[in-house]
């Protein structure tokens, strides 16, 4: 429907084919400096996001580091935190003006300038890699827990160190799951709108999310079909990658961890360095992650954006708290977003399970044409996206309830899902499978008692994340969202366009707060049925 | 007081001339409004209280506002009975049959032009002016008038919504051009060039303006004086110019409408100048009723002019020029 939109003169109108749509996209002088920078930015954030993932997975499920538990949390916490919210965070940690932590350097260091501008193409970086950085980390971390140990060992054996056998053998058997995580982020910050605008635009830096966001609302009859003429960039982009991806990890006996009875996880002693590690994992949790949710709660606590002074904290209350708890709608929104979280991601996952088997499993063309499919929602801009379900929703009865956004949800988000099971199956050996089917054991049966159990670790990873993202889903939502099926992300949105940032901050604070018990509650499930941790 | 504002309701309700049931839209039970303007809530959530009448309000943002109401209209399906937005939306709406006839007969105190049209009632205005952290701006550092916004001493210290994207910002500037603001057109271009040599920030839309200057990381914001009485206690304040400019809000009913009484009951308490009054006080607006205004020091003696609808290919051309200007280096 976008796609055939993009061709036409009025979107819904279907006489008049033209290419009128494309020539302007694509001869705008300006396109070629925001392909520039969409590019820096996307390669820049999944390189950011899959280096910090590997160090975070390899930390907290290979080795022996104190705390464990609660850095597998944090490294996952800037998921369940609304991506504006996020943004606005550490524009009030590290915007040139009164930035808290450029303020707090330039007194301790004594320097005449704001050492840190959020507002650059770094800063972009910065921000979205730490949003990307759970699904990197979901994808990796299961695959890191379900390496053999016995491959590492003879590495070892062989005279190898920690070190080298690090890059030798467990970064070059990660190869898929590295890849998937780093085309999932690619993919995923192509999409991103909240750090292009709130951090992008301020800093006149223009990315094809904000750039789409340009075309469609300059003037009040939104041209979508434009907007899917330049998606159609993003879209062609996506597939190339699925396609690398795809070649790159083609001979997938290579990556095979998982083959036989002798698969057993086992957690490597850091011996002399495991508390200088651990410092370092707690630093930089604490600088990237703990710190923006602090500002967060400062600001729930004030009556409006106070940089933090004598005076500002004389003025804390728990008003906006109070306020926010007794909003009907924001009740509302939270038990919508809870119901939409926990069916969601549970319908979403069993789909995901039957798709990444046909695609790793059964070696067809159609599987790359299926995964590339199951791409397809993230190529084009999220508002374009949204007015797609909506022509298709208003056809059926489901319009206007929360059903709609159930099914809307599962079919965008399907490549969360698909991603670390398919990470996972890769690498499970086949004749696991063809034992059981040659002991007389059927496809289901051989599926529940054989290949699931293995693949915990990936399902409960792609549970947190389709639960974590259905939980603050704002895109489709906004379109699709009508009275009585208010969710939280647009609950946090109407708040935002009032600019009641404290009430913004309590709700996304609560949103947090329920995102963590879920996430605990699916990380203890997944630790009881597997012996591998993510 | 309760009481006294309820026969003062109930005195209003009597007086007028009603083309709509009251009982039928009690039975009808429920109004559904679909609306662009923020902050509404407790006015929707009074109606309800005021009248048994249910009021839902969805809010639906002005990029995707055409897209929604338009699809939900050709399916069958749309769920408003009442539409607010900007006058270009309703016109296009007004013009695809979406709308149907109100009856204007009680607005006494509106301007004439803003009861002009028999679909849509213009209400409002949504007003911009130039706002201020009063802790941080003090004395004669204040603006006095827009041109003063040019002084090299604001280069960095401005935030405004992108001149170059943001329709009722294009719409604002070309506004003040129009009106002759500045008495010609060359001291027009000088203060936007001006204005852009100071390089102030640009944000998405009106919305994202005020916490930066809340928060004193910017001194100055082209945005809108309702965020005085929605942001209290941040120190905000006005640069009290003679005139200001601003987009007409309208507001109409729904032709098909499920809820047909109820939407015309829900039209004329919106429309009441109590309610006008509510909205001046609890949401900032500047409003049409004569002699309401919202409770900003000064705002009464301000001439608040409504500026010419811009066609989306006007916008579109502006925003061009806009762009060549404030994003020249």
């Amino acid at each position: 429907m976008l796609l055939l939109g993009s061709f036409l003169n009025n979107l819904g109108n279907f006489s008049g084919f033209t290419f009128e749509k494309y020539i302007a996209a694509y001869t705008d002088p300006e396109f070629l400096k925001i392909i520039y920078n969409t590019v820096v930015f996307v390669v820049g954030s999944a390189i950011f996001a899959a280096v910090l993932a590997i160090f975070l997975s390899y930390m907290n499920t290979r080795t022996d580091i104190p705390f464990k538990f609660l850095f597998k949390i944090i490294s996952i916490i800037p998921m369940m935190i609304p991506h504006i919210l996020f943004s606005i965070s550490w524009v009030l940690l590290l915007n040139p003006s009164n930035g808290i932590l450029n303020t707090a350097l330039m007194n301790i260091l004594g320097l005449s300038d704001s050492p840190f501008n959020i507002y650059s193409i770094s800063g972009m970086i910065f921000v979205e890699g730490l949003l990307d950085l759970p699904i990197a980390y979901l994808i990796i971390a299961p695959a890191m827990s379900s390496f053999d140990i016995s491959l590492e060992e003879s590495s070892k054996v062989s005279g190898a160190s920690n070190t080298k056998t690090f890059f030798k053998i467990t970064l070059p058997v990660l190869r898929p799951a590295i890849m998937a995580s780093f085309i999932l982020v690619i993919v995923r910050s192509l999409a991103s709108f909240a750090v292009p605008s709130v951090i992008g635009m301020p800093g006149r830096i223009y990315v094809l999310s904000t750039h789409i966001y340009r075309v469609v609302s300059s003037g009040f009859s939104a041209d979508y079909g434009m907007a899917a003429a330049i998606g159609m960039s993003a879209l062609a982009a996506s597939i190339v990658l699925i396609y690398i991806y795809r070649y790159l990890v083609s001979e997938t006996s290579k990556f095979v961890t998982i083959s036989s009875r002798g698969f057993k996880p086992v957690l490597i002693s850091l011996k002399n360095y495991k508390y200088p590690l651990f410092f370092l994992v707690g630093f930089i949790s604490f600088i990237l992650i703990v710190v923006p949710v602090v500002v967060l709660c400062y600001t729930s606590l004030t009556p409006y954006v106070m940089v933090p002074t004598k005076r500002a904290f004389s003025m804390m209350s728990l008003k906006n708290w109070y306020e926010v708890m007794k909003d009907p709608i924001s009740m509302l929104s939270l038990k919508n977003s809870l119901f939409l979280g926990i069916t969601g991601a549970t319908l979403g996952v069993l789909l995901s399970v039957f798709v990444s088997y046909v695609i790793v499993k059964v070696k067809t063309k159609a599987a790359g044409f299926l995964e590339s499919l199951s791409f397809l929602s993230f190529s084009f801009p999220g508002i374009v996206i949204g007015v797609g379900f909506m022509w298709f929703f208003v056809k059926t009865p489901l319009y206007g309830t929360i059903w709609a956004l159930l099914i809307g949800y599962i079919a965008t988000y399907l490549p969360y899902g698909i991603r670390p099971i398919s990470s996972a199956f890769i690498q499970i050996h086949d004749s696991l499978e063809e034992s059981s089917r040659v002991c007389g054991a059927s496809y289901l049966t051989t599926l529940r008692k054989i290949i699931i159990p293995l693949l915990i670790p990936g399902i409960v990873s792609s549970w947190i994340l389709m639960s974590t993202m259905f939980f603050r889903e704002l895109t489709l939502s906004v379109v699709l969202s009508r009275p009585g099926s208010e969710v939280l992300a647009v609950q946090i949105l109407r708040f935002s366009e009032d600019g009641l940032w404290g009430k913004l901050s309590a709700l996304g604070i609560i949103m947090i707060l329920f995102s963590t018990i879920i996430v605990v509650c699916a990380s203890l499930l997944g630790k009881k049925f597997s012996k591998m941790h993510i | 007081m309760k009481k006294l504002i309820l026969i003062a309701l109930l005195a209003f309700f009597a007086v007028s001339s009603y083309s709509f049931d009251a009982n039928l839209a009690k039975k009808e039970g429920k109004v559904n409004l679909y609306a662009n303007i923020t902050a509404i809530e407790p006015l929707v959530e009074k109606f309800s209280s005021d009248t048994g009448v249910k009021a839902t309000y969805t809010r639906i943002s002005t990029s995707k506002y055409l897209a929604t109401v338009l699809t939900e209209f050709s399916a069958g399906k749309l769920q408003a009975d009442v539409v607010q937005g900007p006058l270009p939306i309703l016109n296009t709406l007004k013009d695809k049959g979406v709308l149907k006839k109100y009856d204007k007969s009680f607005l006494d105190g509106y301007p004439d032009w803003a009861k002009a049209d028999d679909y849509i009632a213009a209400f409002g205005i949504e007003y911009v002016a130039v706002i201020y952290n009063k802790e941080l701006v003090k004395g004669d550092d204040i603006p006095k008038n827009y041109m003063d916004l040019i002084n090299p001493k604001w280069k960095n210290k401005i935030v405004m919504p992108d001149p170059a994207s943001h329709a009722t910002t294009i719409s604002w500037l070309v506004g003040l051009k129009e009106n002759k603001i500045f008495g010609n057109d060359e001291e027009w271009m000088k203060f936007v060039k001006g204005l852009a040599a100071n390089r102030p920030m640009f944000v998405k839309s009106f919305s994202p303006t005020p916490a930066p200057v809340e928060s004193g990381e910017k001194l100055l914001a082209i945005s809108m004086p309702k965020y005085i009485v929605t942001k209290a206690p941040a120190p905000l304040d006005w640069v009290k110019t003679d005139t200001l400019l601003g987009s007409p809000r309208g507001i109409a009913l729904v032709e098909k409408s499920t809820n047909p009484n109820a939407a015309e009951m829900f039209l004329k308490y919106w429309l009441s100048e109590n309610n006008m009054r509510e909205l001046a006080n609890k949401v900032g607006e500047y409003v049409l009723a004569k002699n309401v205004f919202p409770p900003i020091n000064e705002i009464e003696k301000a001439k608040v002019i409504p500026i010419r609808e811009l066609t989306d290919e006007e916008t579109k051309k502006w925003g061009e020029e806009f762009k060549t200007i404030f994003y020249g280096k």
